[in-house]
């Protein structure tokens, strides 16, 4: 890092010896764990930038921790640059590849997204069996509906809603956030050693909590993946390791807030 | 297929917006949606689509600031012709047909000219482009 | 750099979204989506510049993710162009991911598709690039034509 700072100086040797540790190396996981719980403002900070717009403050938390720890997993020390360079952009991206995603799912209704599959589904076979591309009365008829249905799904198809994203973290942009991030970080988190202080507070948690923690940070599994592990939703893992990522946070400084 | 979906006669639709760049999706939206009714081939409405805005945006910018776009569609089952227009920025204005943009609608379209008018009593200038696609495929 | 003035009819913003993702340190991703026409392209053409910029200063590749974009007029095209012009005066090759035919057709019809290497989705062409130190057989760059 090129800027000398308080709050997270202290990771700085960490994400090099994380960099440099085999992926059997049990410490690999260890310091993950660190590197993300101490980055973890990083993330809320950027999540909270996108907050005014209707989605839970929660769920864009969740992802942009996502976005931290691949951030933290893909960071090469080497290269020179500092760790916030390439973190902000990876975190903000994945918050953004969510409202995207969202755009879509939240404007288009079910069917027309239906259709708008079914229709690809047999775009391609038809341009090959055609010899060109097909025509709106080809393709209904290939999937057996009313010719008015594909030209519903062809328009859904090509009108695209943005959800107004604007572009508080271009890069452009990005040094002011980073300098805001790096002078004004969020002071809550006491720095003790932090292997100590996680333990018993993991010990702590209830057996579903403890697992869903340590699948998410120490076993790379996506909220999906422990969803079916654990036999709940994905949501609900979602909202239980807000809650106990807080609680873990609470833990290790009793005036530590998120939100 | 009812008179509602489909166009098998001819017919005309004309479409008048400030000639703005930001109003230019919605005429965009038009021709997809007319190309797709005349039950032109996929690749022939996105070059449709495609044609008609770069017309209307060559026509925007050279447009005066107050003006109208006005873009009329002529709709039969094999074909559509395109004319947009709109009132020039100044008596002299020239379309150029020199650009990297006039050359892409010359590829997109079947034919494509542009029409210049003078000034008549209690008109103003005003230039267009005409084009038309036909619902067959273009050649590489 | 400098954005076009918004002209923005309906005070919904503009139809088109960018970010620049780094999914691995040898590669600077920039995700498009929306619409590319005469109001956004300027934007467009400011990104990859950016992402061109920051590849030159740490030798990665550029791949514009374009698997999202609704509508490409010709000025994004140019922009496109521009952007392949500046990748290929430093000796390097610009990668885009075209998923739609709002994409692919234009850039056949112009024959826009030869100055890059084109995927049809962003896994193909991250996996396509040689990474840094590999730790077996390096596979070469591939492009997919589409």
């Amino acid at each position: 890092m090129t800027r000398a700072d308080p709050e997270y100086g202290h990771l700085i040797p960490l994400l090099e010896e994380y960099a440099a540790t085999d992926s059997d190396d049990p410490r690999r996981e260890t310091l993950r764990a660190e590197l993300v719980t101490g980055f973890l403002p990083v993330a809320q900070h950027i999540a909270r930038r996108f907050s005014n717009r209707g989605e839970p403050l929660d769920d864009l938390v969740q992802v942009a921790t996502v976005g931290l720890i691949n951030a933290v997993d893909r960071f090469s020390p080497e290269r020179g640059s500092d760790f916030f360079s390439f973190a902000v952009p990876t975190i903000s991206g994945e918050v953004r590849r969510h409202f995207r995603d969202l755009g879509w799912s939240m404007r288009v209704p079910r069917r027309l997204k239906d259709m708008h599959v079914s229709i690809n589904g047999v775009v391609a076979e038809l341009s090959q069996s055609l010899g060109r591309a097909p025509k709106p009365t080809e393709i209904a008829e290939r999937l057996g509906v009313p010719v008015t249905e594909v030209l519903e799904g062809l328009e859904a198809s090509e009108a695209y809603r943005s959800s107004s994203l604007d572009e508080m973290l271009s890069s452009e942009q990005g040094s002011a956030t980073v300098g805001e991030l790096v002078g004004g970080a969020d002071a809550e988190l006491d720095r003790v050693d932090f292997r100590q202080a996680l333990r018993p507070a993991l010990a702590d948690l209830a057996p579903r909590e403890r697992t869903i923690v340590l699948l998410r940070f120490f076993g790379n599994m996506t909220q999906t993946q422990i969803a079916q592990e654990v036999g709940i939703s994905q949501m609900h893992v979602s909202r239980l390791l807000t809650q106990t990522l807080d609680r873990l946070r609470s833990r290790l400084d009793p005036e530590t807030r998120v939100g | 297929m009812s008179d509602a979906e489909s166009l098998d006669g001819m017919s005309t639709v004309e479409v008048r917006t400030s000639a703005t760049a930001a109003l230019i999706p919605t005429i965009r939206a038009v021709a997809s949606d007319l190309a797709a009714r005349a039950d032109f081939d996929l690749d022939a409405i996105s070059d449709l689509r495609m044609a008609v805005d770069e017309a209307c945006a060559t026509l925007v910018d050279a447009a005066d600031p107050t003006s109208q776009l006005l873009c009329r569609f002529l709709v039969r089952p094999e074909r559509i012709r395109v004319h947009a227009q709109v009132e020039s920025a100044k008596p002299d204005t020239v379309l150029s047909t020199d650009t990297f943009g006039w050359r892409v609608l010359q590829t997109l379209a079947d034919e494509v000219e542009v029409l210049h008018e003078p000034a008549s009593a209690g008109r103003p200038a005003t230039v267009g482009i005409r084009l038309d696609k036909t619902a067959g495929d273009v050649p590489r | 750099m400098s954005h076009a003035a918004e002209d923005d009819a309906f005070g919904a913003g503009l139809p088109l979204d960018t970010a620049i993702a780094r999914p691995r340190p040898d590669v600077v991703l920039l995700e498009v989506d929306g619409e590319v026409d005469t109001l956004t392209a300027p934007r467009l053409a400011a990104r990859l510049d950016e992402a061109l910029d920051t590849a030159d200063a740490d030798g990665s590749t550029v791949v514009a993710d374009l698997s999202g974009v609704t509508f490409l007029a010709s000025s994004g095209l140019a922009a496109l162009i521009n952007a392949a012009r500046r990748a290929t005066g430093s000796g390097r090759r610009l990668h885009v991911v075209a998923a739609t035919r709002a994409v692919s057709r234009p850039m056949q019809v112009t024959g826009v598709d030869a100055l890059f290497d084109t995927h049809t989705d962003v896994d193909s062409a991250l996996a396509g690039l040689q990474r840094p130190t590999p730790p077996d057989v390096a596979s070469p760059a591939r492009g997919v034509g589409r």
